[in-house]
């Protein structure tokens, strides 16, 4: 625990000096990187930009799912709900359904809110569940949003769902093309995953890994665990949201086919396979989840065989996920010279 | 570990990248591992006998014709990405997607934005919404499939009272609620209308509750096994109201499933005129038992069907076939396909769409509507 | 005293209404004993290993295939019906295979995994589900195999509900198993090994008991009863298909945690639990709420229930709450 709490925390000399130089390289380093991105993968033939964007989706959700799962330790098997809240938000909000026409912004904002509102609504009740009991709850939870979404037939067009969405603008710029939503995306996770990684090292995300590790003891020392915990729902379930207005505006059709049970697990897996509660990992097992089915697509049929065998050998290999424990974050920034 | 992802992203690039064209690429998506993969394996093994059809004809201007067979799982997300995947493909001049209607939406607006020929079996009313000049549609959508039935039950059967069993998919969804639409128009009740779920094997709770409303008819809008399971179980409680069902039952497992007994009497719509009632029905079905050892499925004559809509235009497109001049060639489609004559509207439905009753007689299928 | 009009109204009304309450008891009776079977093999895997088995609804659908060839087999080979025999050594030989499927696949897929984190062979056991119905659907059929009945079609009335044959012989054959089960755990030597491992392996393993040979006895045990109820399953609605484990396994997870997850009894309980709630979701609710609520909303009326038991109950109906390193199970065996 302590080597981690070290490991975390950005290292200062003893005697508190700041290394400038080092700061200021690392920053050029990651300023080139993002430069790169912006300037490189636009021009990349546009199925590819189509998959990093989800990949980019995912990540989002990843990072939401890691707040509840990585950091605080509760194991959240329905995180899709707040995904669909978020995308239902959009649809009803920006299509002729109810013949509403909000802007993209605001509806991010109503969205994420909504879905945000959700997690803490389904953090109340099941804050005296452990383990797998807690597993079983979420899962449930999931379930019965998705089965709302599709029988509330006046409300959601059942499984028909919401054809026709608006097209989105931000500040007057129409979001169309794959291209167009990278430009968003990326600044989005961007700021997603800065997020949580501030999160992470604040006085919060050590309580949450104090719950982790044992909740009685927590409890024992002070911390405020049903804050914490219901933090970790409603921060959680706010990230999904956004995703989920993103995914709405992007596929411009939303029904419950894409909110199943299966989706939640999917998320569940980006983080194991990346590396639980760690950011770097998230990052890593979002590319693999999303990019591995792609590259597996000349065997059409035999796709999905070969994908299940993909992930048991993965996590047979690396059963900690692919990215270990201790490269997180802070160790990047210190391979760069951050100190 | 961006870099190592860009590494990656550039190996894909390097191993995708295709050769010298050649051949004539047909692009299609279904759902090949989940549920339905019975269904979308069918359906583009239907195409596939076309398309070899065609090659041992000689091909389009000399080019092979390759179909490309993609697996979207009915999940619109997958649908999006292979639409975009086939976009930037130059050698896909035409696609042949989604199956479901769910998935043929969103990917109407990529392959819109890059010009592809898009050919679909999906048969929901809203995936001709848009208006899309690229977009076709050569079966009968769901006004046809859910209406036709209804029409018959109240004028041929003189139903009055009718319960209405529908799996909560888009498409079982759809047809049901048509049904109910126009049963209820032509002066019929509908005693109740029921949601079960798709991967459902149980009903014996709602027939039950069917049961005791005593209706002259019920109507099952879904998918195999569910429509095999329901009949059966209907039966095996004592319901005796005819059987009315859509053409995801029309093929010999619903029979199999629901056992002989049991399954008849049910009448099941379906798009295609009976296998025996012309020389080339027959030799469909001769050639695809031939070709997969295995009888054709329910939706192995659309595809055929589909794939020979795309190779006619080919054909009548001359030396420059390209995506643009296949687009405008099927516009001017005037053909007596597979399952009967084929001409496009201006939003790229079928000009005369048609829709068969067929009735389970023994171990095989009876055409019951329109006795020609 | 009620006019003579109602009183013979009333009379017509409640054969009718006990026989409809009968029917879908009976029904419920029947999925809720396929359920508390397929419940048994997660509960006892959980209370070992604490891992979520996703791979075992997929033995059950194994089973179910594995038995449709064996009474093909032996269909073509006596070339007549299935004699009680025969019927038996399909069952006993299915039994084998897939326990013997199981403990090669927690022996490949589990083992090496068992120091790491809590999720790691859950997401394992998800692969392996992926594979096994993929493997299936692409190496044995598409298509739903029509599968034998291998009791005669015999039905009785009772009260106006039909009950069949098949019926009373699914759910006395799941408790019999059941009541085995228990009394193999709880009588015998290796029984009161396995609750040694579940109770604690390092202290079992101090004990001298080796600990890979009650595991490995679970992992044949649990999917062997998987697979019967797999067999159950398929001649009961005459058909098996690739596709039919996953939603059973989990709403027979659900089952599990509802009745305490690690408890054999309650297993069995949330077994018919489950199957009532489902029935009188689907059943009987339209029909009291004049179908504003249809059958459509049966699911959700499941998980709602689950939901608010475990609120009040957070160990399930039997579960005993015993927490150690932030887990809570109970162990009866």
């Amino acid at each position: 625990m302590t080597s981690e709490a070290t490991s975390r925390a950005v290292s200062i000399d003893p005697g508190g000096k700041i290394h400038w130089l080092g700061r200021v390289r690392a920053a050029a380093v990651i300023v080139a990187m993002l430069v790169a991105l912006v300037y490189f993968v636009p021009s990349l033939p546009t199925y590819y930009v189509r998959i990093i964007d989800m990949v980019l989706i995912y990540l989002l959700l990843a990072t939401g799912l890691n707040m509840v799962v990585g950091y605080a330790g509760l194991l959240d098997l329905g995180f899709i709900a707040f995904y669909a809240i978020g995308a239902y938000s959009y649809a009803l909000l920006a299509s002729g359904q109810f013949d509403i026409h909000l802007p993209f912004g605001p509806i991010l904002v109503v969205g994420g809110g909504l879905a945000g509102m959700a997690g803490v609504l389904l953090g109340i009740p099941v804050l005296r569940l452990r383990g797998d009991y807690l597993a079983i709850v979420t899962l449930g939870f999931g379930e019965i949003i998705r089965l709302l979404m599709n029988n509330l037939v006046s409300v959601t067009n059942g499984p028909q769902g919401i054809s026709r969405i608006d097209q989105p603008f931000l500040f007057g710029f129409p979001l169309k093309t794959p291209r167009d939503f990278f430009f968003i995306l990326l600044p989005i996770a961007i700021f997603a995953v800065t997020l949580a990684w501030r999160l992470e090292c604040s006085i919060l995300g050590l309580g949450w890994a104090a719950i982790r590790e044992d909740q009685d003891a927590a409890r024992g020392i002070g911390i405020n665990t049903t804050l914490a915990k219901l933090l970790a729902f409603g921060l959680s379930a706010t990230l999904g949201g956004f995703a989920g207005v993103i995914f709405a505006a992007f596929q411009r059709f939303v029904d419950p086919v894409s909110f199943s049970f299966w989706e939640s697990l999917t998320i569940v897996l980006i983080i194991v396979i990346g590396g639980v509660g760690n950011l770097v990992g998230v990052v890593v097992g979002a590319a693999v989840l999303i990019v591995v089915p792609e590259l597996l697509r000349e065997y059409s049929e035999y796709r999905m065989l070969l994908y299940g065998c993909a992930l048991v050998a993965i996590i047979l290999v690396r059963p900690g996920g692919i990215v270990g424990r201790h490269h997180n974050p802070a160790w990047i920034m210190q391979k760069l010279g951050w100190r | 570990m961006i870099k190592i992802f860009l590494a990656a992203v550039f190996g894909v690039t390097a191993l995708g990248a295709s050769p010298a064209l050649a051949d004539i690429k047909i692009g299609t998506a279904g759902p090949l591992s989940n549920a339905e993969a019975l269904f979308g394996n069918t359906w583009q093994n239907g195409m596939q006998l076309a398309v070899n059809e065609a090659n041992a004809a000689g091909g389009i201007n000399g080019q092979k014709l390759v179909l490309v067979r993609q697996d979207d799982q009915g999940d619109p997300k997958q649908g999006t990405l292979l639409a975009q995947k086939f976009c930037d493909d130059d050698g896909v001049l035409a696609v042949i997607a989604n199956f479901n209607s769910g998935v043929t939406i969103p990917s109407s607006d990529v392959y819109n934005r890059c010009g592809l020929p898009q050919v679909t079996n999906s048969s929901n009313p809203k995936v001709t919404q848009a208006g899309y000049d690229n977009l076709f549609r050569p079966i009968a959508n769901d006004f046809m499939q859910g209406g036709a039935p209804a029409a018959y039950a109240l004028k041929t059967l003189g139903a009055k009272k009718a319960a209405i069993v529908q799996d909560k998919q888009a498409f079982g969804d759809g047809v049901a609620t048509v049904f109910r639409q126009t049963f209820e128009k032509g002066g019929g009740q509908v005693t109740s209308y029921s949601g079960v779920a798709a991967t459902d094997v149980d009903f014996s709770a709602v027939i039950t509750r069917i049961k005791t409303e005593n209706p002259d008819v019920v109507y099952y809008g879904g998918t195999m096994p569910g429509v095999g399971l329901f009949l059966k179980q209907l039966r095996e409680l004592g319901v005796k109201s005819t059987f009315f069902a859509a053409d995801p039952a029309f093929l010999p497992d619903l029979i199999t499933t629901a056992g002989p007994a049991n399954a008849a009497g049910a009448i099941i719509s379906f798009q295609a005129p009976p296998y025996d009632s012309s020389p080339k029905l027959m030799q469909f079905k001769t050639d695809y038992k031939k070709a997969f050892n295995d009888d054709p499925g329910p939706y192995s004559a659309y595809g055929y069907n589909e794939a020979a809509i795309i190779i006619a235009a080919m054909k009548r497109a001359g030396t420059s076939v390209t995506r643009e001049s296949i687009v405008k060639e099927l516009h001017n489609t005037k053909f007596d396909g597979l399952m009967g004559p084929v001409e496009f509207d201006d939003k790229g439905e079928l000009k005369s769409p048609s829709l068969f009753l067929y009735k389970v007689k023994g171990n095989d299928f009876t055409l019951e509507w329109p006795k020609s | 005293m009620l006019p003579s009009r109602t009183r013979r109204s009333l009379q017509r009304i409640k054969p009718v209404v006990t026989s409809f309450l009968i029917q879908q008891l009976v029904n419920a009776l029947t999925i809720g004993a396929i359920y508390a079977l397929i419940a048994l093999g997660y509960t006892m895997v959980y209370g070992v290993l604490r891992l979520i088995n996703f791979a075992h609804s997929e033995m059950f659908m194994v089973g179910g295939h594995v038995a449709f060839f064996l009474f093909a087999a032996s269909a073509s080979l006596s070339g007549s019906a299935l004699g009680v025999l025969v019927t038996l050594g399909v069952f006993a030989a299915t039994f084998v295979v897939v326990g013997l499927l199981g403990v090669g696949i927690e022996e490949a897929a589990y083992r090496p995994l068992r120091r790491a984190s809590r999720l790691a062979p859950m997401l394992s056991a998800l692969g392996v589900a992926i594979v096994l119905q993929n493997a299936v659907m692409l190496f044995v059929s598409r298509r739903p195999l029509p599968f034998p009945a291998f009791l005669p079609p015999i039905s009785f009335s009772v009260v106006g509900a039909v009950v069949t044959l098949d019926q009373i012989f699914i759910v006395v054959f799941a408790v019999a198993l059941m009541v085995t089960l228990a009394w193999f755990v709880n009588g015998t030597t290796l029984g009161v090994k396995i609750r040694a491992v579940s109770e604690n392996p390092r202290t079992a393993q101090l004990l001298g008991i080796d600990v890979n040979t009650p595991i490995r006895l679970i992992f044949f045990i649990g999917p062997g009863l998987g697979a019967l109820a797999g067999i159950l399953y398929a001649s009961y609605y005459g058909i098996v298909v690739f596709s039919m484990g996953f939603v059973v396994g989990l709403k027979a997870f659900i089952a599990a945690i509802l009745g305490g997850i690690g408890s054999i009894s309650g297993a069995m309980l949330g077994g018919f639990v489950l199957g009532v709630l489902e029935t009188f979701g689907a059943g009987l609710l339209p029909k009291l709420t004049n179908g504003v609520i249809g059958s459509e909303y049966r699911d959700i009326f499941a998980f709602s229930v689950l939901v608010l038991v475990l609120i009040f109950r957070p160990a399930g109906f039997l579960g005993e709450v015993v927490t150690e390193e932030g887990m809570v199970y109970k162990r009866d065996f």
